[in-house]
């Protein structure tokens, strides 16, 4: 019987697990350290200088080159504070346009404080993984910092990170051995030298959105998306307004179609291309050094041409990104938490982004910054400055959206007319906008709209399927001449009118409350209205002249909305809002039924029992 | 058929069969020149001095081994020596494991035994790569991971624990070993160990190499699972994630592609030695084992 | 059942004259039509399966409860404190082992964190999420994580485990009780520790001997499997990761309801994935058949009488094997870059003068990078099938050429009469491990292209998919890209199953040799 062996052996491993499971959750139940960094003193240091006062061990990521400076940064940090702060830090290389991937496969594995490109943000604050700032942090860093980076570290209104550098953007780098300078402003003179010299165009228009909203900022297109912090604390996306399907939007692919078709278009973006053949690439300042290693005294960097469509010229867009550097939440560590906030904003304060400008070559956000001298006259920046005023600040960008615009080259290189490049745009509209149609089965409800309850076609009023096919609306109160259609998922692609899909307004004949039905198997006559029940009289503060609508509860019982009725009030019920067909307490056309006592009360409304049919349901 | 004619097919045959030979003879090397161009332009590559960054000819402009001098001056070494630990323990404890369960497998008849492997054949349709994320949330609660400094135990036990279910192989091979061998040994008073011990592990000598060589192999290629493990700490990364790390993105390719080449190298070439030496005894192994199943 | 009688039933006389193709073709027909049946013979089995697993199970209670009424008192009180028969009557190893086992089984259930909270949970998956609040001393917003529904599941399985293999432990317990009472009343004597430890390495070796590793399957694999499928019936995402920002909770069939029926602004699921499965087969099919073939085709060229240095070639072919394919797949990718080597090379021959797109040419649905990885693919995989081949070839009878040359059978017509046949029955069940194998080939797919070039269709839906995309990188990519979508990566990983499950039972039913493996030996 040796199988109590092995039970015994998976005893040991389960138990191993479910201890260590065990006694983190414990951590999060009592207030104790977080899981990932030990704290070696979270006591106030004997000093009392401060309640932050303590040593703290933390994870730090940067890009890989800013490791070293970070380091001293810190070091340095640790040295002048006067709040007896000091941190044990772990600098770890990771590179800022990926580590929201690293940081979302585990938040509590991550780093303390990191950096990350702003393309990122949104996916970060959902995860969990960014710590919003304190009142007094917001206020100083939107103070110091460039507004459209500030905006990128904002969701909803509410700050969530620290701006590191605002250099995210792309310019032109150029071989002035073979453009001269003069072609320098026509996207359609750059095509022709390289095409004539044989050498790339670099241009990364097949594999990234980034780079292909250039051409659309360019005709003044515009993608902006509106975010909201939601209650559990992440962020939302919840509209967007996108004009890149426009008329606009068309002569913006006509003017990419004419790069992207050309023979010595390389779909790149890396400076070691001009090593590989390329005149012209558009990449950002990141890629100085290693385009000047190449090109030596021979690389112009300067802004984006133009190109010209149909006789008009417009100037290339681009995005204008940063980085952040972000906090990542402690849990109940609040006095570790604080600890590194302070960090945070020692070094994205005027010295480090400037120290990180003289070593990296880093554009700062801080608006002094900006202004120094030494910053105003670097190449790199001073194209990127030179590309400003056509530029737009990234803001906050729905993570899918990547995914979905960066196939609009590809699609438009197929394309091989107008209608083709319409094609595209299209495409493109369908997926953005499905990213806010959630189910399936919103997308396939029926709904009336229409000049109707007081509405002016902006309100759906949602429908319900009684049998297949078959759709009715709520009871709803009409007027003689208002008109309304059905319409399905909140689009206009699918709608009936009074005589079939896509027809005529419906036209409402006489006042009354109805049920607005609408039938899919009688595609020629679909919509019809069915007379709905309403109860009137001296009630609710109205003297017969006032519709209120009754819903079918079960088979031939119809129910009020709950109201408040006073002892000798009277009403009766009604159909169509006329007096043909009407109940009162004793039958068809029979006397007022007549309120008892004060109270709230739904109406019930029983035609089953056609002699009593009324009666009054407290509640 | 009389002796002339004969005579001369056999002839012509001979002729024919020289002509074809030299065809092969050709053919064989053009396939290994394409089979070696690669690897071949890593090595050059790894040379190269003029740029770190990818260019369209092989033959470097100026030679050198800069490349190789600026490894030891990154975590590379402390990479290295990692993913080779970790390959030998490896090696070591999934051969005994795969042993185990084969042997087990094509010798004896227990009750659960088709059961188990059907069980297993089963396991193996499902994609292992969504389990790799529970699999690293139970390390990091084992803190066997890289903020805890363990990564390395944390590697071996997820590369060994799961070992057993590549026991196909050398079960075929064992099942080619007559069992009549056994039968003899139990007769003489043998227990089921020592018959294990004593006959049947001294008859396997090249399925027992055979699977210490792909078990050394496998650690050195991991990228996915290593990557989660090592939560990006430098300390914690093994050759593969270190080295995809220097290509990470555009700039970094930019200044590291020419060391990464010459980490390749480095990589493939104790692995490429040691496969080149044993492959006698892989072909055995997979011949003898593979086919069967 | 009523039978398809559209087709002929051939004796085996008549079978026998049948030439090959219409041979196989017969099989596969008989297969098709008797796939009903076999369904229904399957879910006989199941049916067979539950009832008898029922009677068992009846059985056994029974078997529980006559040994509880006739035992004696050692018995009885084994039933509450475990192993105490054994010590009771001598069996001292056991019965301590036993006893163990029952107390650390009862600490871990009652432990405040321990079993009984994760059972607790394993129904709401977590209640608490993570409290928010602000500290006014120091200006800070506080989130502080509560319930882990992650860790809820986790250890919610590996609990349920644990009591699975409680009750199997008692019920041995119980069990060895009526058995040792039966073996005193014989007269007979127990077996004492000495002899237990000794048939761990004799009559029992096998279990010595499975123990880890199948401990080691247990935990490691089957345990992420489930809940790998658990997952699939959660909200588990980006938006609810379970911890930090919002617990996930299950949400029924929702997600495979989402996976059919979404079709929001061309992201239709149910087309991609069909889009994505049928390059999966595509791939599978000719990634499995040009390496097997060609793979044959090299190894017969190299044992070829006359043919010199042998050994030379077959150490060049598997350099591919001893090289890890994370160093030379992702420089071969790079070679052909647009920019890299075989385009400059290309373009210095003069034999193209605009650089091709390997990775990137959408045309024809990204036909060239297909292509592309299906022959990258057989300079690595030909050496496998090389070796392989090589060995199989010479275990071949001599005689069986030598007779058909003096039938005078061309070269030819002995590969396609002898070689090939006896080929394709040894190597059977390895074709299928492999294609199953290519099906899931992440590597080659992910190394070479990364799913490029974009696939513009499809680049909505979850995960960015490419034309390249394999189920199995497509599934990655959702787990890394910009939503994690989870819940969706598990139902496509269930979906994955299903569809090599489905094409190995269809494969296994049509090749004799893999069903009998005694056959081998």
């Amino acid at each position: 019987m040796k199988k109590i062996l092995a039970v015994m052996l998976a005893l040991v491993l389960v138990l191993g697990l479910a201890a260590c499971g065990g006694s983190t959750t414990t951590t999060t139940t009592t207030p104790s350290n977080s899981t990932d960094t030990t704290k070696t003193n979270t006591e106030p240091a004997a000093q009392g200088s401060s309640e932050l006062a303590g040593t703290y061990d933390i994870v730090v990521w940067v890009g890989e080159n800013a490791v070293e400076l970070t380091q001293k940064q810190i070091a340095a940090y640790n040295e002048t504070n006067t709040d007896g702060i000091k941190f044990n830090a772990t600098v770890n290389p990771v590179s800022e346009a990926t580590a929201a991937d690293q940081m979302l496969v585990d938040v509590s594995a991550g780093a303390d404080l990191y950096c990350f490109a702003q393309d990122q943000f949104a996916r970060l604050v959902q995860g969990g993984a960014l710590n919003q700032l304190g009142a007094k942090a917001s206020e100083m860093v939107r103070a110091a910092n460039d507004p459209g980076v500030v905006g990128a570290a904002t969701a909803g209104d509410v700050l969530f990170a620290y701006p590191l550098t605002s250099d995210n953007g792309y310019f032109m780098y150029y071989d002035k051995s073979v453009i001269p300078e003069e072609d320098l402003d026509s996207l359609e003179a750059l095509i022709a030298d390289c095409e004539a010299a044989d050498k790339y165009f670099a241009f990364e228009a097949n594999t990234s959105a980034w780079y292909i909203a250039s051409w659309f900022f360019g005709t003044g297109c515009v993608s902006e998306w509106t975010t909201e912090t939601t209650d559990d604390g992440g962020v939302e996306f919840v509209s967007v307004n996108d004009t890149f399907n426009s008329a606009n939007g068309l002569i913006a692919v006509k003017g990419m179609k004419k790069l992207v078709d050309s023979p010595m278009h390389l779909s790149s973006s890396k400076a070691a291309e001009f090593a590989n053949g390329a005149a012209i690439v558009v990449t950002g300042t990141w890629d100085y050094e290693a385009a000047e290693s190449i090109l030596g005294d021979n690389l112009g960097a300067t802004d984006l041409p133009s190109f010209e469509v149909d006789g008009n010229t417009y100037h290339l867009g681009s995005f204008n990104g940063c980085k952040l550097m972000g906090v990542k939440p402690q849990g109940d560590d609040v006095v570790k938490q604080a600890a590194l906030h302070r960090l945070a904003q020692y070094l994205t304060d005027y010295e480090r982004q400037m120290e990180r400008f003289e070593a990296l070559s880093w554009g700062p956000a801080n608006l002094e910054a900006q202004q120094n001298e030494a910053v105003q006259a670097n190449p790199g920046l001073a194209a990127l400055l030179k590309q400003s005023p056509y530029s737009v600040p990234q803001g906050q960008i729905h993570g899918s959206w990547w995914d979905i615009a960066k196939v609009i080259a590809d699609d438009v290189k197929a394309a091989e007319d107008e209608a083709g490049l319409q094609q595209a745009l299209d495409n493109y509209r369908d997926k953005v906008a499905s990213l806010f149609t959630m189910t399936a089965d919103e997308k396939n409800a029926w709904s009336v709209i229409g000049a109707v309850g007081g509405t002016m076609w902006d309100t759906d009023f949602p429908m319900h399927q009684v049998e297949p096919g078959i759709f009715e609306s709520d009871p709803i109160e009409l007027h003689a001449a208002e008109e309304f259609k059905c319409r399905q998922g909140a689009s206009w692609d699918n709608n009936f009118g009074i005589n079939g899909a896509g027809g005529d307004n419906f036209v409402v004949e006489a006042d009354g409350c109805y049920i607005i039905r609408l039938d899919t198997n009688t595609p020629d006559e679909p919509l019809s209205l069915k007379a709905a029940w309403s109860a009137i009289g001296a009630i609710n503060g109205t003297s017969w002249d006032t519709d209120f609508p009754m819903a079918l509860v079960e088979e031939n019982v119809f129910e009020s909305e709950p109201m408040e009725l006073h002892a000798g009030e009277e009403f009766k019920v009604r159909q169509t809002g006329s007096w043909g067909v009407n109940y009162g307490a004793t039958g068809p056309d029979g006397d007022n039924f007549v309120v008892e006592a004060d109270g709230t009360y739904v109406i019930h409304f029983d035609l089953n029992t056609p002699e009593a049919p009324l009666s009054l349901i407290e509640g | 058929m009389n002796e002339n004619t004969s005579l001369k097919r056999s002839m012509g045959l001979r002729a024919s069969a020289r002509i074809s030979n030299s065809i092969i003879h050709i053919l064989l090397i053009v396939i290994s020149i394409i089979w070696l161009i690669p690897f071949a332009c890593i090595l050059l590559q790894s040379f190269r001095v003029e740029s770190t960054w990818p260019v369209p000819y092989v033959i470097p402009e100026t030679w050198g081994i800069d490349n190789y001098v600026r490894l030891f001056s990154t975590d590379f070494p402390r990479w290295y020596i990692m993913t080779f630990v970790i390959a030998l323990v490896v090696a070591v404890c999934q051969t005994v494991i795969v042993l185990c369960m084969s042997y087990t497998l094509s010798r004896f008849r227990f009750k659960l035994r088709k059961f188990l492997m059907q069980f297993m054949l089963i396991l193996g349709m499902f994609p292992g790569i969504l389990a790799m994320i529970i699999l690293y949330r139970v390390l990091d609660d084992l803190h066997l991971t890289g903020q805890y400094g363990n990564s390395l135990p944390g590697l071996i036990l997820v590369y060994v624990a799961s070992s057993g279910m590549g026991y196909y192989v050398s079960k075929g091979f064992f099942d080619t070993i007559p069992k009549s061998l056994d039968e003899a040994a139990r007769v003489d008073g043998a227990t089921r160990a020592q018959v294990l011990w004593k006959i049947i592990l001294p008859l396997s000598k090249p399925i027992v190499i055979y699977t210490v060589l792909t078990a050394f192999m496998g650690p050195w290629g991991d990228f996915v699972f290593a990557r989660y493990v090592s939560q990006l700490y430098p300390s914690a990364m093994n050759v593969a994630v270190g080295l995809q790390s220097w290509l990470a993105t555009n700039a970094m390719t930019t200044s590291n592609y020419t060391m990464f080449c010459a980490g390749g190298v480095v990589v493939a070439i104790p692995v490429t030695i040691l496969f080149m030496c044993l492959q006698k005894y892989y072909v055995e192994g997979v011949t003898g084992g593979a086919v069967k199943g | 059942m009523e039978r398809d009688s559209d087709m002929k039933r051939y004796t085996d006389m008549e079978y026998l004259r049948l030439s090959k193709g219409q041979k196989f073709l017969y099989k596969l027909l008989s297969f098709l039509i008797s796939i009903p049946l076999k369904i229904w013979a399957g879910i006989c089995k199941i049916g067979r399966f539950f009832k008898s697993l029922g009677v068992g199970l009846v059985r056994t209670l029974a078997d529980i409860g006559v040994t509880f009424a006739k035992g004696d008192w050692k018995t009885k009180t084994s039933f509450f404190i475990m192993g105490f028969g054994n010590i009771a009557r001598g069996q001292v190893l056991r019965g301590l082992l036993f006893l163990l086992f029952e107390a650390v089984f009862i600490f871990y259930m009652v432990f405040p964190t321990g079993g009984g909270y994760w059972i607790k949970m394993l129904g709401s998956l977590g209640v608490q999420g993570p409290i928010r609040s602000y500290n006014e001393i120091l200006d800070q917003y506080v989130s502080v994580p509560q319930d882990n529904s992650f860790r809820i599941l986790l250890y919610g399985v590996l609990t349920i485990f644990f009591i699975i293999a409680f009750i199997y432990t008692w019920r041995m317990n119980v069990k060895q009780n009526k058995i040792m009472e039966e073996i005193l009343a014989s007269g007979k004597k127990l077996k004492s520790g000495k002899d237990d430890l000794r048939s761990l390495v004799d009559d029992q070796f096998h279990k010595t001997l499975l123990a880890l590793p199948l401990l080691g399957i247990l935990i490691f694999t089957v345990m992420p499997i489930i809940f790998m499928i658990l997952v699939a019936f959660t909200n588990y995402d980006g938006a609810h990761n379970g911890y930090t920002n919002a617990l996930f909770t299950w949400v029924g069939l929702e997600n495979f309801r989402t996976m059919f029926s979404w079709d929001v602004g061309g992201v239709n699921y149910a087309a991609t994935f069909g889009e994505v499965l049928t390059w999966t087969l595509l791939w599978a099919f000719f990634a499995t058949f040009t390496n097997y073939f060609l793979g044959i085709f090299v190894a017969m060229m190299i044992n070829k009488k006359g043919i010199r240095v042998k050994k030379l070639w077959r150490t060049v072919l598997v350099m591919t094997i001893a090289v890890p394919q994370f160093i030379s797949l992702l420089y071969v990718s790079k070679m052909f870059d647009v920019n890299g080597l075989v385009n400059g090379a290309l373009k210095s021959l003069g034999l193209i003068t605009q650089s091709i797109d390997f990775w990137g040419s959408t045309a024809n649905n990204g036909l060239i990078a297909r292509i592309m990885v299906i022959v990258i693919n057989i300079w690595i995989g030909i050496p496998y099938l090389m070796l392989m081949a090589t060995g199989i070839l010479m275990n071949i009878p001599a005689d069986l050429y030598e007779s058909s040359r003096i039938d005078g059978a061309s070269g030819w017509k002995q590969f396609s009469k002898i070689t090939l046949p006896y080929m394709l029955f040894i190597t059977g069940p390895y074709l299928l491990t492999q294609f199953t194998g290519n099906m899931n080939n992440f590597n080659v797919i992910f190394l070479l292209t990364g799913g490029r070039p974009t696939n513009p269709v499809a680049s909505g839906a979850s995960g960015s998919v490419g034309y390249t995309d394999l189920l199995i990188t497509w599934l990655f990519k959702i787990t890394t890209g910009s939503d994690t979508k989870y819940y969706l990566a598990s139902v496509v990983g269930i979906l994955v199953f299903l569809v090599v499950a489905i094409i190995s039972l269809i494969v296994y039913n049509l090749l004799p040799s893999v069903k009998n493996e005694e056959d081998f030996q």
